[in-house]
C-alpha cells in the first residue's frame, strides 16, 4: 500500500496561475456546495459527497472516538460531527462501501491548488464514482493506490 | 515472556495505564511503577493525554523498561507531522521500547495550551500503516532502513460512540492496516459493549486482533459524574451511578464496580484482555487485579504505596 502521493515537487508558475484560475471556477461550485476547504487532495467521491476537511482535525479516515451522543463534534459540542454526516450521507447515497479505503496522507503542496487540474495532470487520483460490487474492503484493496506503479496505470480506472 | 508473545500464546492479558508527570521528576514514574511490577503484563504510557503537556511517553517508557516494567508507548498525531514522527519511533524502537499504541490524540482545545497549532498531519490508522512500513523496512519517503524496527502495533476503539457501523469501519480499517491489538474506551455499559463485540466477531476482527476490553476504576461518584457530563464518546450505565451515589464507601463500591465489570468482560467470547485505566489511582491496581482473580501466581507483594497528591478532575 502506497500511503503518500508520488508527485513531491510543487507546481511550476505558469501552473501555478492555471492553477489559481481553475481553483476560481471550483470555487464557485464546491465552496458553496460542499463548503471545499481547498486541500487540492479532493476525496468527496469516497466520502458520500460531504467534505471530511471541515473535520477540526482533519482526519481524512473516519471521525475520532469523540463523537458524543447525537452526533455532535467533541471539539465544538454546537456543530454535527463530519464523520456522522459522512456516514449518513454514504449509507443514503448507498457508498458506505467507499469509506473503507484507506486514505492517503495528504500532500501538503497540494493545499489551495485547484483539484480538478491535479486530477487532469494526474498528480491526484481521479473521483470514483462507481461503487465497488464486491466487499467494501477487499475492492479497495484490489484496486490499489494509484500513482504507484506508473501514472498512466490510473486512467483506466475511472470508467 | 513480552506482550506480544503471551497476545499470541493465548493468555488473558492485562495492561494498565501510567500518566507521566507534569515535571521531570522520574522518581513519580518509579514510584508508581512499583504498583505495577510482577502484577500486569505491560502498561500504556499516555502521550500528553487531554492536550496537557507532561513528561515525554518514549522518555518515560524507557524508565519504565529500566524499573522492569513492560511499556506501551502511546504516540499521538496532534504534536507531530510525519517527520517527527518518524524520527520518535527510531529513537523509541532503539531504545528498546516494543509496544506502540497508535492514536490520533485529543484536541488541543481541551489541554492547558488551547492556542497551540494542532499538527494531525497523520491521522491513527496512516500512522498504524505508517508503522506497518517501518516495520517492513522503509520510511515513509520510501528511504530504505538498514535496521527496521520491530513495533508491536496496538490501536484504540470506542464501542460506545455512534454510529457503531462506522466504527467498526473504522475498526476494520486499523486492524487490516497492522494493528495487532486493540484497546477500548473504559466500559460502563456491558450490554453496548457486547453488541459491539458480536459485530467485531461477525467480521471476525478478533481473531486478526487481540480485543483488550478497558475498564475504569472510579473513586467518587463525583469521577463518574464528571466522566458522564465531560468525556466525549463515553456512555455509562445509570445504575453504576446510582450504586456509587448510595455507597457509603465510595472507594470500596468503585473497587467492587470494577471487578464485576472484569468478570463479566472475561466470560465474553472474543476479549483477549482488560486494560486497566485507573486515572491517578495507580496504587489499587494490584489490590483490582487480586479480586478479580487474575493475579499471576509467582507475583511478589508489590511495593506500592499511595501516591500523594494523586489529584485529578476525573477522579477527585
Amino acid at each position: 500500500m502506497n500511503l503518500v502521493t508520488k508527485e513531491k515537487r510543487t507546481f511550476s508558475r505558469p501552473m501555478r496561475l492555471l492553477s489559481a484560475l481553475m481553483l476560481l471556477g471550483e470555487d464557485v461550485i464546491k465552496v458553496p456546495v460542499f463548503r471545499c476547504q481547498r486541500c487540492g487532495e479532493c476525496i468527496l467521491s469516497h466520502t458520500g459527497f460531504v467534505c471530511s476537511q471541515r473535520c477540526p482535525k482533519r482526519l481524512r479516515n473516519g471521525p475520532c472516538g469523540g463523537t458524543g451522543e447525537g452526533g455532535t463534534c467533541e471539539v465544538y459540542p454546537e456543530r454535527m460531527c463530519i464523520w456522522y454526516l459522512i456516514y449518513r450521507r454514504a449509507s443514503l447515497f448507498g457508498r458506505l462501501k467507499m469509506l473503507y479505503r484507506v486514505e492517503k496522507i495528504h500532500n501538503w503542496n497540494l493545499e489551495k491548488t485547484s483539484a480538478w487540474l491535479n486530477v487532469f495532470v494526474k498528480r491526484i487520483e481521479p473521483p470514483k464514482w462507481r461503487v465497488p460490487k464486491g466487499e467494501g474492503w477487499e475492492e479497495a484493496e484490489k484496486e490499489g493506490p494509484c500513482g504507484d506503479s506508473n501514472e498512466g496505470s490510473c486512467a483506466g480506472e475511472v470508467k | 515472556m513480552s506482550l506480544r508473545e503471551k497476545i499470541a500464546a493465548g493468555k488473558f492479558v492485562v495492561c494498565a495505564e501510567l500518566g507521566p508527570p507534569q515535571s521531570c521528576d522520574d522518581g513519580v514514574i518509579r514510584k508508581k511503577a512499583g504498583c505495577f511490577r510482577g502484577v500486569v503484563d505491560a502498561v500504556n504510557i499516555t502521550d500528553n493525554q487531554t492536550a496537557i503537556v507532561r513528561l515525554s511517553s518514549i522518555a518515560a517508557g524507557r524508565i519504565l523498561l529500566e524499573e522492569g516494567v513492560e511499556p506501551i508507548v502511546q504516540m499521538t498525531c496532534r504534536d507531530r507531522n510525519r517527520i517527527a514522527i518518524q524520527s520518535d519511533l527510531l529513537g523509541a524502537a532503539a531504545m528498546g521500547i516494543e509496544n506502540l499504541l497508535c492514536l490520533t490524540g485529543d484536541h488541543q482545545k481541551f489541554g492547558d495550551h488551547p492556542e497551540a497549532r494542532g499538527v494531525f498531519d497523520l491521522d491513527s490508522i496512516q500512522l498504524i500503516a505508517a508503522v506497518q512500513q517501518m516495520n517492513a523496512g522503509s520510511l515513509l519517503s520510501g528511504q530504505f532502513l538498514k535496521k527496521a524496527p520491530a513495533f508491536f502495533i496496538g490501536a484504540a476503539a470506542n464501542p460506545f460512540a455512534e454510529p457503531l457501523e462506522m466504527r467498526l469501519i473504522r475498526l476494520e480499517k486499523k486492524v487490516r492496516s497492522g494493528a495487532a491489538f486493540i484497546q477500548t474506551q473504559p466500559v460502563f455499559d456491558l450490554d453496548q459493549f457486547s453488541r459491539w463485540l458480536e459485530l467485531v466477531r461477525g467480521r471476525g476482527l478478533h481473531e486478526k486482533s487481540a480485543i483488550l476490553a478497558g475498564v475504569l476504576p472510579v473513586r467518587s461518584a463525583k469521577a463518574l459524574e464528571y466522566m458522564a457530563r465531560e468525556v466525549p464518546g463515553m456512555r455509562i450505565n445509570p445504575r453504576y451511578l446510582e450504586r456509587m451515589r448510595t455507597a457509603a464507601e465510595p472507594q470500596e463500591e468503585g473497587v467492587a464496580i470494577a471487578v464485576e465489570i472484569i468478570g463479566a468482560l472475561r466470560a465474553m467470547a472474543g476479549v483477549a484482555g482488560i486494560h486497566l485505566m485507573p486515572v491517578m489511582w495507580e496504587s489499587i491496581t494490584p489490590r483490582i487485579i487480586q479480586e478479580a482473580g487474575l493475579m499471576p501466581p509467582e507475583a511478589p507483594a508489590p511495593a506500592c504505596a499511595p501516591c500523594a497528591g494523586e489529584e485529578n478532575p476525573i477522579n477527585p
